[in-house]
């Protein structure tokens, strides 16, 4: 780390352009939020009975994944591991872009976005969504003040680095811990109400946070021509198994206490048997394409050492992500409220139907801008600040390599 | 700073209001600011003109929160006096032109949230105010209107009207 | 705050006068009222307090399938139903009739299922501005002032009581203000309730000669609604979730 060099990315078309391209979608999402806002939701696909949407689908994977994204700086920082204190950086800026951008979808798809500053102002400390507030801005300061530490040679500066990455490191799993409570504390849906929300989201954040850093770092040094070794990559794509593995675990901890409750078993077997679209959705999208693929692919000896494969196996794990965030959310409202157990329902107000739920245009442009919001920071901010290692190759950073 | 500004845009305000005769010279523009029934507002004109925002904000909360219902300075009951009573057409130079509180919010640039939620005019047989007097009463006309094609209409009619004097 | 201005106290005569004839318009214009229970409106200038607890009692024996009173007058009285733009799935519903078919022994109920006002709500405990809050007399609303429109308490209410709204409103009712992007909900007529009359939809099942909704205070033990909670058997819809609502059934 000491002897790390890091300098800006430069610029030249390659990186007009890609501003150009992000700048693009993030006019598209600004479009999308004034459509949405002035004529209100009705454009969208939202309903009373589907409340959260894609929007959704996109912020809280985002803010998950921001999280996670500090993990590499975490390890390298409160743990001490050598190889991961180079990419400190980058990985402190990815979190906090990712979570400006996932902020953004969360904050433009409000039905009063105008509302913000009596959001900031006015908090019931019984709301776990009050307290992820707080989080989210504590976060962002933190993990500035982190990066600051990170950057600056400033003797007193540099003496609170393990204290700045301690409590960023605390706070990002709080934070973590909160957004999972969000659908943990819901006692009125059956898809919700779990304990267990709260760590199946730290792991997940662990998974799609390194999928998106992996991706992040392969197109960075691949686009800035600077040497990228082997020694990273294989440390990176075997810690992305063990979290894809441990999101496996929990999402089957969740499954199988649920089937042993008999008045669960009509959410169990929504979501893994009977229900269409979504049980597709988790079966082949969130367990195959998401979990199962990427873990042969990062460990099967044809591929594991082909940054090709890893990329796309990073990829399809963020694929798996999304996937595993729409079953969630909206495979979770889409089934009814049981309110009289053991009678068949019926109302003017979809009780007892199945709620069905097709995002609209605005609403998935919206979400996508989000993406372009955290790229965008991200470019920006390794353009403007030392923040990539100039080199990433073996000798340089491997403490272990053979001279 | 923020009581400051605010009782420089009303002193000026209330300069521009009060003194109609050179604003008929053309100038400067006016707010079209509607008569009200009844006699005289539940406050002073001036104290009401710096401090309606924190009555009705103040009253909000005691009524939302604590159900104190008194009439004085509820929004529904300002409706019942200074809601127009007549459908307004750009043709009509009668004493009710516009709705009080758009106009003077428009000319004065701030935006009100107000009547996003909150209905735009009185209910037929709401009760009235004590102090609006039986003979300034005629809801009729204004039953059947849409209160946004009322609004839209009357903010067209307040531009048209900009410069003229308050009657 | 100034302080009242003497020279701006209405004319008393003026004043009584209103008074009285609105109070005879009340009583001729409100049909088939039937006013056992309830208490006295407390004066306009007082906070409500918490010795008085508002609830109702649904009894599911006397509400037809057919009927659809109560949701209509509701409609009625808040001016729901003025979306032009919002899908079936958009629209608000306040109350809304719910039919019952048991699986198992194929016994049918017919009940409104509106805000069931809990004693420590959910939707109260999630808001993150506190917008969603409890009244100090049991009725639970939207403070629609500071509502962000973040729908999480349609998320935790149990009862699925909460409706958004999904377009630019006009034509409120003056006593019900409503707008695009906040949440909104069964109010209890809380209107209504405070100038001493009942809930729009208790009025209207009593009108149509079922009077299953009764209305009343539920801390006063001699009121209808309390000797009947005593007396004869009632439950809570999800009542595992140990919430006690204000809205009660009988007979299911």
């Amino acid at each position: 780390m000491k002897n790390t060099k890091f300098l800006e990315t430069g610029s030249g078309t390659g990186y007009y352009g890609l501003l150009i391209l992000l700048g693009a979608f993030i006019l598209a999402g600004l479009s999308s939020f004034f459509y949405m806002e002035h004529n209100g939701h009705w454009v969208t696909g939202m309903t009373n009975q589907i409340v959260w949407g894609a929007p959704h689908v996109f912020a809280i994977f985002l803010i998950v994944a921001a999280s996670g994204a500090l993990n590499i700086a975490s390890i390298g920082t409160v743990f001490g591991k050598q190889m991961y204190q180079p990419l400190g950086r980058m990985s402190a800026l990815l979190a906090i872009a990712l979570l400006i951008g996932g902020l953004t979808v969360l904050v433009l798809d409000l039905g009063r976005p105008d509302r913000l500053i009596v959001a900031m102002t006015h908090y019931n400390f019984k709301s776990i969504f009050a307290w992820n507030i707080i989080l989210y801005n504590g976060f962002i300061a933190l993990v500035a003040l982190y990066i600051w530490t990170m950057l600056d040679p400033n003797p007193a500066v540099k003496q609170f680095y393990k204290l700045a990455g301690f409590a960023a490191f605390v706070w990002r799993l709080i934070l973590t811990t909160g957004t999972g409570s969000i659908f943990g504390w819901l006692v009125a849906r059956q898809a919700y109400d779990a304990a267990v929300l709260a760590p199946m989201f730290i792991v997940m954040s662990f998974s799609f946070g390194l999928a998106v850093f992996i991706l992040v770092m392969f197109a960075t040094y691949t686009w800035t021509g600077r040497p990228l070794g082997d020694a990273v990559v294989r440390r990176l794509k075997n810690l992305l198994g063990v979290f894809i593995a441990g999101v496996l675990y929990f999402v089957a901890v969740h499954h199988l206490t649920n089937l042993y409750a008999t008045k669960l078993h009509g959410i169990e077997s929504f979501f893994l048997r009977d229900g269409g679209g979504f049980t597709q959705a988790f079966w082949i999208g969130q367990i195959i394409i998401g979990s199962l693929l990427p873990l042969g692919l990062l460990y099967c000896r044809m591929t594991r050492n082909s940054r090709v494969w890893i990329g796309i196996a990073s990829a399809l794990v963020i694929f798996g992500g999304f996937v595993q965030l729409y079953v969630l959310l909206i495979g979770g409202q889409a089934y009814p409220l049981t309110l009289f157990p053991g009678y068949e329902v019926s109302s003017s107000f979809a009780d007892g139907v199945i709620n069905s739920y097709s995002p609209s245009l605005p609403e998935l442009v919206l979400g996508v801008s989000g993406i372009a919001v955290a790229m965008a920071m991200m470019t920006v901010g390794m353009r403007v600040l030392r923040l990539a290692p100039v080199s990433l190759a073996d000798e340089v950073i491997d403490p272990h390599h053979s001279k | 700073m923020k009581q400051f500004k605010q009782l420089l845009a009303v002193t000026m305000l209330a300069l521009t209001l009060s003194v109609p005769a050179l604003a008929a010279e053309g100038r400067t523009p006016l707010p079209s600011v509607p008569a009200a029934k009844g006699g005289q507002c539940v406050e002073d004109t001036a104290d009401m003109r710096r401090n309606h925002m924190n009555y009705l904000k103040h009253q909000r909360d005691a009524t939302m929160r604590q159900g104190i219902r008194t009439e004085k300075h509820s929004l529904k009951a300002c409706l019942e006096c200074h809601a127009p009573i007549e459908e307004a057409s750009s043709a009509s130079a009668g004493k009710s032109e516009g709705h009080f509180c758009m106009n003077c919010h428009e000319y004065a640039g701030v935006k009100l949230d107000c009547f996003e939620c909150h209905a735009t005019k009185p209910e037929s047989n709401a009760q009235f105010h004590p102090l609006v007097s039986s003979s300034s009463v005629s809801f009729k006309s204004v039953e059947k209107a849409d209160s946004a094609e009322l609004l839209n209409n009357l903010a067209a009619t307040s531009e048209d009207n900009i410069g003229a004097a308050h009657e | 705050m100034q302080p009242m201005n003497e020279q701006m106290q209405p004319d008393r005569a003026r004043r009584e006068f209103f008074s009285r004839s609105a109070a005879a318009a009340g009583v001729m214009l409100a049909p088939g009222v039937v006013l056992y229970g309830v208490a006295q409106a407390k004066p306009a200038d007082e906070p409500v307090t918490s010795k008085v607890r508002w609830g109702m009692l649904v009894d599911t024996s006397k509400c037809n399938t057919d009927c659809n009173a109560c949701v209509d007058a509701c409609n009625a009285e808040h001016g729901l139903g003025n979306e032009k733009h919002s899908r079936e799935d958009q629209r608000s519903q306040y109350i809304r009739k719910v039919e019952l078919k048991h699986k198992a022994t194929g016994m049918t109920h017919s009940l409104p299922v509106m805000c069931q006002h809990c004693e420590t709500p959910p939707c109260v405990d999630v808001c993150p501005t506190g917008a969603s809050f409890k009244r100090a007399d049991g009725i639970v609303l939207v403070d629609r002032h500071i509502c962000i429109g973040c729908r999480y308490c349609m998320m935790a209410c149990p009862y699925k009581a909460r409706s958004f709204v999904h377009e630019e409103l006009t034509d409120q009712k003056p006593h019900t203000p409503r707008g695009k992007g906040c949440v909104e909900s069964c109010t209890m007529c809380v209107h209504r309730i405070d100038e001493g009359r009942e809930p729009a939809c208790v009025e209207a099942c009593a009108a149509n000669g079922s009077r299953a909704i009764i209305f009343g205070d539920l801390n006063d033990p001699d009121s209808e609604i309390s000797q009947q909670l005593k007396n004869y058997a009632s439950s809570e819809i999800r009542a595992d979730l140990g919430l006690n609502t204000g809205v009660r059934y009988q007979g299911l």
